[in-house]
C-alpha cells in the first residue's frame, strides 16, 4: 500500500498548474486525493508527477453569478453541504454532498475531483444531471463549457482532454416552488451508491408541472431518468403517478453487478429509489 | 518510620465503574505501537506474494530488485530453508501437517503465499523493489471450494496426500440414532458460516534485533502471546530460548489473530540474523485481509429431534471446515471447540458430531473471536428455532424447557463438559422483561397485519472460556503473576498475560489497590516482554482475569500472609492478632497501627527481620484453573425488514450477560458492544468472498464491509452475576460473549420476520440483496 | 465474470467476418492494443495497455482463435499477464445475417487474478462492458470507412 515514486508541485496559480500539466505526459492532477491516492497506494495508478491544485485560492469559491451558484472546482464535499449560498439556492446539491463517503472524505474530496473522476456511483452527477449544471474546463490553449451529460462520456471517462482542468461546475439557481430530495441505498463497505436518486419536482394546484430525476451507481454512468419525467409531466401529483413513473426509472439502461448488488437487484433499487425520492420531495413542500 | 497512620474512608475499586488506566496514552498518540519503535541502521523488509492460489514457482528472478539502490537483499523460499516450518498444535490421529515454510518453495497454495522477501533502506524502496521481481509461475488447477475439495477426485491441494482431509474429528454420547427415531419431530439445516476477516485495528507487525555481542535476538511483535511465539521461534530458529526476547509493545486488537505464530515473525528474525541489522516489517492492510487466518470457515448440517412438549432429545452435527492450504497454530483444534460447545444451554440426552477440515487453496483459517463458539451457537440457536416453529411453539418456551436447573450445576453436558455455575432462566428473564417480549409479540401482530415484516430474534448461549485447564490446551493453560512491592510501598505486577485492548492494566490495578489498601495509581501493571515477566500463556479465550487474574490473586495473598508477619514483629504481637483491612495493620495487642507502606519499607530495611522471614516482599504464583469456565447470557433483537429493498432496521438489541463476578461494569460493556458489533457484522454484511479460482474478490475495506458506528443498533444491556466455582475470584470471562449472542440473535429476528412468506432460513450475510431475493422468491412460489 | 451481448454490425456478414480475424484490424480495435503479433497458425502474442482514468496497466499475453466455422462463428482464447493482475477469458463469436446488418453474439467468461481481482471488483463490469463497447465501435468504424 505504498505508491510508485513520483514528483510533486503545488503550483500557486491556474496557469502554473496548466504549465506544469502540458509540460509533463506523466502528470495528473491531484485535488482532495480521495479517488487518486487509494489507486496510487494499489499501485493501480502511477503517475510520474502529482500537481497538487490544493495552493491555488481561485479555485475554491462558491458564488452566485448570472442565475447561476458558481462552485470552484477544489470546494470540498463538506463546503457544498454547508455552504448557506448552495443550500439556499441549490438545496439538492447540498443534500447530496452529505451522502458522500464519510467526514474524513467530505473534509478532502472535492466537487472537481469528484466529477472528473466519473465514478459510475459518485452522488453529485445524480445532483448535477437533475440540476443541469455545467462545467467549466481550462487549458492553456482556452477555455470550454460543457453540459455534465455530454461531460460524462463512460465509467471513469469523461471529455476532458489531457491538458486540461477543470475550474467550476455551474448550477443554475433552484426554480422558485420547486421541491427536491436525494435518497440513496449504499454498499455498507465503501458507502457508494447502488442506487442513489436526485430528484426534483414542480407541482402546481396538485398537477406535476415540472420534474428532473437523475439515478447514479445504477448503469455504467449516472444518467437522467427522461421517461420517468415525462411520466411525471402532467400527471396529479400522488402515490399512483410516482409509483408508475419510477417504473420507468431504468429505461434503456443497463444496469451493473457486482458482488455487492446484481443487475437485478439494482433495477429494483432504482424504482423503490425513484418512487421514495418523489414521496420525499412532494412531502417535503 | 511513622507510628501512627490515621485511617480516612478508603476508596475501593472492584465492581466500579472504573476508566481504562490505558487509554490516555492510546488516545493521545503516545502509546508505542511496533511501527512506532525505530531502531539504529534499522531495515525494511516487505514481502513479495502469490497472485495466484495454485502455481509452480519455475524461476525467481531478483537481479533488477537487488539492483535498486538502497535495496539490501533478496530472500526466497531456498535461502530461509534452514527455519523450520510454521508450526501447528493439533493432535488428531488423522491430522495431516503440509511442510508450511516460511517462505514458498516450488510451489504456492493460495492467493498471498508469500515467496520472496525484499530488505531495502526503507520501505518505499522495499516496495518499489517488489515490482521489480519477476516470479515465473506455472497456475496449476485450483480447488477453492471445501465441500468441492471433499468430493471424489477433486483437484488435490497438496499433491503428496490422496485427498484434501486435513484431519476428521468424531464425538458421540448417547444413543442418538434412537433418538431421533423415536422423536416426535426432527428436523435439519444446512448452514454456512462464512470466512471472516479479523481486521485488528494494527495489522500485524514486528521488528527484530539481533545483538551480535551478547548473541541475544529481540523480537518485537504485535502478538498476543509472546511466552508462547518465544518458545517456538527458539524450536524454528533452532537457537536457545534463553537468548531470545519477545516484546509485544502495544498491541492494536487481536480477536485471535495475533494468537499465532506467523511466518514474517521467524523471516524477520533469520534476516536481521543474516544481515546483522534491525529489521522492520508492518503488514499493510491488504495483506492483512488476505493473509491473515480468517475465522468461522464452516459448512455445517445441523439435525435436531424434539417430543411434542419442546423436549430437546437429539442432535446431530456435520462439520465441513475450510482450512485453506495450510495449518497455522491452532486451525485444527477450533472447529472442535465448535463440536465441544454444540448442546449450549439445552440438555441434550444424545449427540453425534463429525468434523472435516478440508485443503482448499485459499488462505489458512484459524482463530478469530469467540473461535467455533460462534459457530455452534449459530447453528444450534437456529435450528432449535425452527423447531421451536415446527412444534408451533413460542421460541422462549422451547428454551426454558430445556435448561438445566440451578440445582443441577456443576452440570455436565452432553458433550462431557462440566458447566460450573448457571441460572440461566434468570439471564433470559431479565432479557425478556427488559425488551418486554410480550409487547414486542403484540407490535408484531400489529404490524402482520398492517402488511409489514417484523421480527423478533432470540439468542441463549453458553460459552466455554477461561482457558484453560493445561490438559485441555495445546500448550498450557495456567497462568503466572509476580507481585514486587517496592520500598516505597508501590506495586509492579507482572502478569503472563498479554492484553491487547482488554484493559487489564486497569482490572488488575484495581484488584491490587483493593487488596493492599492502596491507590490504583500506586499499581502499575507490566506484560508483554518475556524478559521482564518469567513466562505466561498470553491473552485469547477470556483467560486474562479469570487465570492470570487469579494468578495475582493468589500472589497477593502471599503478599499479605508475609507482610503480616512482618508487621507482628514491628508491633511486638503474636502474628495471629494481627489484621489488615483497608490498608491498615493493627492488633488487638497494640495501639500502634502500620500501613501498608510502611511495611513495605521495613521488608527492605529489615532492620527488625521477624525470625525465619526473608527480606523482600515480592511474590510469584502460578494458577492452574480446574476447568473452563461457562459465561452465559441471553440476546434479543427486534427488526424491521423492508420489502421492496430487502435492508433490515433493527429496532431493539437487548444483551443481558452473565460472566460471573465482575471487577469492572465499564470493561464488561465494552467486551460487549465491541463483541456484538463483530457479531453482527457477519451477520448482515461480512464475509471473506472467494471465486473459483481462488480469488479473493473484497481484498479491500471499500469492498470488506465491517459495521461503522452507523451501522450499530443502540445496545441495551444488562446482567446477571453467577460466580464461577472454578477460581478464586468468581469470574467467568467476556471476550466472546457479545460476538457468539448477537449473530443468531440478528438472525433469527430476520428469519421470524419473513416467516409469513414461508421462509425457515436465511444464510449469512443478510444483506439488503440476499434478504429481497428471499421475498422475490418466496412471493413468485 | 460472465458477458454476453450482441452488436449489430452495419456490414455484410463476410466482411465482417473478414474484419474481425485479421490481425492488423484487431492490433488497431482492440482497445488498448500496443502490438499483436502472429506467433503461430491463429496464434497471437498481444501487448495491451489498458487505461481507464488514472488506473494504467500494461498486459503480455496470447490470443488463440479456435473452431472457425466461417463466416459463422469461432472462440476465442485471451491469456494476460501484468503487473497489476492476470487476465484470462474465452468467448465464442456468432455471426448472423440480419438484413443490413450483421449481428455478432458474443458469449464468454473473464476470470482475473491478482491486484485487480481483489481490489477492482467494483469497476470489473462497468469496464469490460465499456471496452467491449469500445471495441465494436472501433470495429464499426473502421469496416464502414473501408467502404
Ligand atoms: C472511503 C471513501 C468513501 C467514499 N464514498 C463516496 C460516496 O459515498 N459517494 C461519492 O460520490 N464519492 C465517494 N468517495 C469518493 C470521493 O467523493 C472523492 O473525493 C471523489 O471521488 C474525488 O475527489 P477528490 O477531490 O478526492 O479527487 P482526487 O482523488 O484528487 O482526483 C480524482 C481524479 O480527478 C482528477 N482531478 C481532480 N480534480 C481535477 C480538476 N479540477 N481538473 C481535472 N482533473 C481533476 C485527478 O487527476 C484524478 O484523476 C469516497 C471515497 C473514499 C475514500
Amino acid at each position: 500500500m505504498i505508491p510508485a515514486r513520483f514528483e510533486y508541485s503545488a503550483p500557486e496559480t491556474l496557469s502554473e498548474a496548466l504549465r506544469l500539466l502540458g509540460s509533463d505526459g506523466e502528470a495528473k492532477v491531484l485535488a482532495g486525493g480521495q479517488s487518486l491516492v487509494p489507486m496510487m497506494k494499489f499501485r493501480l495508478a502511477q503517475p510520474g508527477h502529482l500537481i497538487d491544485l490544493a495552493r491555488i485560492p481561485d479555485l475554491n469559491f462558491v458564488a452566485e453569478e448570472n442565475g447561476a451558484i458558481r462552485i470552484g472546482a477544489m470546494t470540498t464535499h463538506n463546503q457544498v453541504e454547508t455552504s448557506a449560498l448552495i443550500r439556499e439556492k441549490c438545496p439538492l446539491l447540498a443534500k447530496t454532498a452529505a451522502h458522500i463517503g464519510d467526514v474524513q472524505v467530505r473534509n478532502r474530496g472535492t466537487i472537481g475531483g469528484s466529477v472528473v473522476h466519473a465514478d459510475p456511483a459518485a452522488d453529485y452527477p445524480a445532483a448535477l444531471l437533475a440540476m443541469e449544471a455545467k462545467v467549466k474546463l481550462v487549458s492553456a490553449s482556452g477555455e470550454r463549457m460543457a453540459g455534465l451529460d455530454e461531460f460524462l462520456v463512460d465509467a471513469l471517462t469523461t471529455l476532458l482532454e489531457e491538458g486540461e482542468i477543470l475550474t467550476e461546475v455551474h448550477v443554475p439557481l433552484e426554480r422558485a416552488g420547486v421541491l427536491t430530495a436525494y435518497r440513496t441505498l449504499v454498499q455498507p463497505a465503501s458507502g457508494f451508491a447502488m442506487a442513489g436518486v436526485g430528484v426534483r419536482l414542480g407541482v402546481e394546484n396538485g398537477t406535476i408541472t415540472f420534474a428532473r430525476v437523475a439515478l447514479t451507481g445504477v448503469g455504467s454512468k449516472p444518467y437522467r431518468a427522461t421517461a420517468v419525467e415525462q411520466a411525471l409531466v402532467g400527471q396529479g401529483a400522488g402515490a399512483e403517478t410516482f409509483a408508475a413513473a419510477a417504473a420507468h426509472a431504468t429505461d434503456g439502461v443497463d444496469a451493473l453487478s457486482d458482488m455487492h448488488a446484481s443487475a437485478e437487484y439494482r433495477v429494483n433499487l432504482a424504482a423503490v429509489q425513484v418512487r421514495r425520492a418523489l414521496e420525499d420531495a412532494a412531502g417535503s413542500a | 518510620m511513622a507510628t501512627t497512620t490515621t485511617t480516612p474512608e478508603l476508596k475501593t475499586y472492584i465492581g466500579k465503574r472504573v476508566r481504562r488506566v490505558e487509554d490516555p496514552r492510546l488516545i493521545t498518540g503516545t502509546a508505542t505501537y511496533v511501527d512506532d519503535i525505530r531502531k539504529p541502521g534499522m531495515l525494511h523488509a516487505a514481502v513479495l506474494r502469490s497472485p495466484y492460489a495454485a502455481a509452480k514457482i519455475t524461476g525467481i528472478a531478483i537481479e533488477k530488485a537487488l539492483a535498486l539502490p538502497g535495496v539490501k537483499a533478496v530472500y526466497t523460499g531456498k535461502d530461509v530453508a534452514a527455519v523450520g516450518p510454521v508450526p501447528c498444535a493439533g493432535s488428531m490421529e488423522d491430522l495431516r501437517i503440509p511442510d508450511h515454510r516460511i517462505l514458498a518453495r516450488e510451489r504456492v497454495y493460495y492467493v498471498g503465499h508469500p515467496v520472496v522477501a525484499v530488505v531495502a533502506t526503507d520501505r518505499y524502496i522495499a516496495a518499489d523493489a517488489l515490482d521489480l521481481i519477476e516470479v515465473d509461475y506455472e497456475p496449476t488447477e485450483v480447488i477453492s471450494d471445501p465441500e468441492e475439495a471433499l468430493k471424489d477426485g477433486a483437484v488435490r491441494v497438496h499433491p503428496e496426500y490422496p485427498d484434501n482431509v486435513a484431519f476428521t474429528y468424531k464425538q458421540a454420547k448417547g444413543d442418538v440414532d434412537k433418538a431421533f427415531e423415536e422423536a416426535d419431530f426432527t428436523c435439519e439445516e444446512r448452514i454456512l458460516v462464512p470466512r471472516l476477516a479479523p481486521i485488528p485495528m494494527e495489522t500485524r507487525g514486528v521488528v527484530a534485533d539481533w545483538d551480535e555481542g551478547a548473541k541475544e535476538l529481540t523480537l518485537y511483535s504485535s502478538t498476543q502471546i509472546p511466552h508462547l511465539l518465544k518458545t517456538q521461534l527458539a524450536l524454528q530458529l533452532d537457537m536457545p530460548e534463553h537468548h531470545i526476547r519477545v516484546i509485544a509493545p502495544e498491541v492494536g486488537g487481536g480477536f485471535g489473530s495475533k494468537c499465532n505464530v506467523w511466518a514474517e515473525e521467524a523471516l524477520a528474525c533469520f534476516v536481521a540474523m543474516d544481515l546483522k541489522k534491525p529489521i522492520k516489517w508492518i503488514e499493510s492492510r491488504r495483506e492483512s485481509i488476505q493473509v491473515v487466518a480468517h475465522g468461522r470457515a464452516h459448512v455445517d448440517t445441523i439435525e435436531i429431534a424434539a417430543k411434542k412438549d419442546g423436549t430437546l432429545t437429539g442432535l446431530k452435527l456435520h462439520i465441513v471446515c475450510d482450512i485453506g492450504a495450510h495449518h497455522q497454530l491452532l486451525t485444527p483444534i477450533i472447529p472442535t471447540l465448535a463440536v465441544l460447545m454444540l448442546p449450549g444451554l439445552y440438555k441434550f440426552r444424545s449427540f453425534k458430531a463429525s468434523l472435516v477440515g478440508a485443503f482448499t487453496n485459499r488462505a489458512p483459517s484459524d482463530l478469530y473471536r469467540g473461535a467455533g463458539r460462534p459457530e455452534a451457537t449459530y447453528v444450534l440457536e437456529r435450528i432449535v428455532d425452527k423447531m421451536a416453529r415446527i412444534l408451533g411453539m413460542d421460541p422462549a418456551e422451547i428454551r426454558f424447557k430445556n435448561f438445566p436447573e440451578p440445582a443441577e450445576f456443576p452440570f455436565e453436558t452432553v458433550t462431557g463438559l462440566q458447566y460450573d455455575s448457571g441460572d440461566y432462566a434468570a439471564a433470559f428473564h431479565k432479557a425478556l422483561d427488559k425488551i418486554d417480549y410480550k409487547a414486542c409479540r403484540e407490535e408484531q401482530k400489529k404490524a402482520r397485519a398492517e402488511g409489514r415484516l417484523y421480527g423478533i430474534g432470540i439468542s441463549t448461549y453458553g460459552e466455554l472460556c477461561a482457558f484453560g485447564p493445561s490438559p485441555a490446551t495445546p500448550a498450557g493453560g495456567w497462568e503466572c503473576a509476580s507481585v514486587n512491592v517496592k520500598a516505597t510501598g508501590k506495586v509492579e505486577v507482572l502478569t503472563g498475560i498479554s492484553p491487547h485492548g482488554q484493559g487489564e492494566e486497569t482490572s488488575f490495578s484495581q484488584m491490587v489497590a483493593d487488596a493492599f489498601g492502596i491507590p490504583m495509581s500506586d499499581v502499575v501493571v507490566i506484560h508483554g516482554d518475556t524478559a521482564k515477566v518469567s513466562y505466561g500463556i498470553g491473552t485469547f479465550g477470556s483467560r486474562g482475569i479469570a487465570i492470570g487474574g487469579s494468578a495475582l490473586h493468589l500472589a497477593m495473598q502471599d503478599i499479605v500472609a508475609k507482610a503480616t508477619k512482618y508487621a507482628a514483629h514491628i508491633l511486638d504481637v503474636d502474628a495471629d492478632t494481627v489484621t489488615f483491612k483497608n490498608g491498615t495493620f493493627s492488633s488487638s495487642a497494640a495501639e500502634q497501627t502500620l500501613s501498608f507502606a510502611d511495611v513495605a519499607l521495613e521488608t527492605h530495611l529489615c532492620r527488625k527481620l521477624p525470625p525465619g522471614t526473608e527480606p523482600g516482599l515480592t511474590a510469584t504464583r502460578f494458577f492452574e484453573p480446574s476447568n473452563f469456565a461457562f459465561p452465559f447470557g441471553a440476546h434479543i433483537c427486534t427488526v424491521e425488514v423492508d420489502q421492496e429493498t430487502g435492508e433490515t432496521t433493527i429496532l431493539r438489541f437487548v444483551a443481558v450477560d452473565d460472566c460471573g463476578k465482575i471487577i469492572n461494569p465499564l470493561l464488561v460493556e465494552g467486551q460487549i458492544h465491541g463483541g456484538v458489533a463483530q457479531g453482527l457484522g457477519p451477520a448482515f454484511m461480512e464475509g471473506v468472498i472467494y471465486d473459483e479460482e481462488g480469488q479473493l474478490l473484497n481484498g479491500t475495506m471499500m469492498d470488506y464491509a465491517i459495521p461503522k458506528a452507523r451501522h450499530m443498533p443502540w445496545i441495551e444491556t444488562d446482567r446477571t452475576e453467577t460466580p464461577s466455582t472454578v477460581n478464586p475470584l468468581g469470574v467467568k470471562g467476556v471476550g466472546e460473549a457479545g460476538t457468539i449472542g448477537s449473530l443468531p440473535a440478528f438472525v433469527n429476528a430476520v428469519v421470524d420476520a419473513l416467516s409469513p412468506l414461508g421462509v425457515d432460513h436465511v444464510d449469512i450475510p443478510m444483506t439488503p440483496q440476499s434478504i429481497w431475493r428471499v421475498i422475490q422468491e418466496r412471493s413468485r412460489s | 465474470m460472465k458477458l454476453k451481448g450482441t452488436y449489430a454490425m452495419p456490414a455484410p456478414r463476410d466482411e465482417v467476418w473478414a474484419a474481425l480475424l485479421d490481425p492488423a484490424v484487431l492490433a488497431r480495435t482492440l482497445p488498448g492494443c500496443k502490438s499483436l503479433q502472429e506467433t503461430g497458425p491463429d496464434e497471437y502474442a498481444m501487448q495491451m495497455s489498458l487505461v481507464i482514468s488514472s488506473v494504467k496497466g500494461l498486459f503480455e499475453g496470447k490470443v488463440r482463435i479456435m473452431d472457425q466455422q466461417p463466416p459463422e462463428s469461432y472462440r476465442i482464447e485471451v491469456e494476460g499477464r501484468g503487473k497489476i493482475g492476470f487476465v484470462n477469458g474465452g468467448g465464442a463469436f456468432l455471426l448472423k445475417d440480419a438484413g443490413d446488418v450483421t449481428d455478432i453474439d458474443y458469449e464468454g467468461e473473464v476470470k482475473v487474478g491478482g491486484m485487480i481481482a481483489s481490489v477492482g471488483q467494483r469497476l470489473m463490469d462497468m469496464t469490460s462492458k465499456m471496452m467491449i463497447k469500445r471495441f465494436f465501435t472501433a470495429l464499426e468504424d473502421e469496416i464502414t470507412e473501408r467502404e
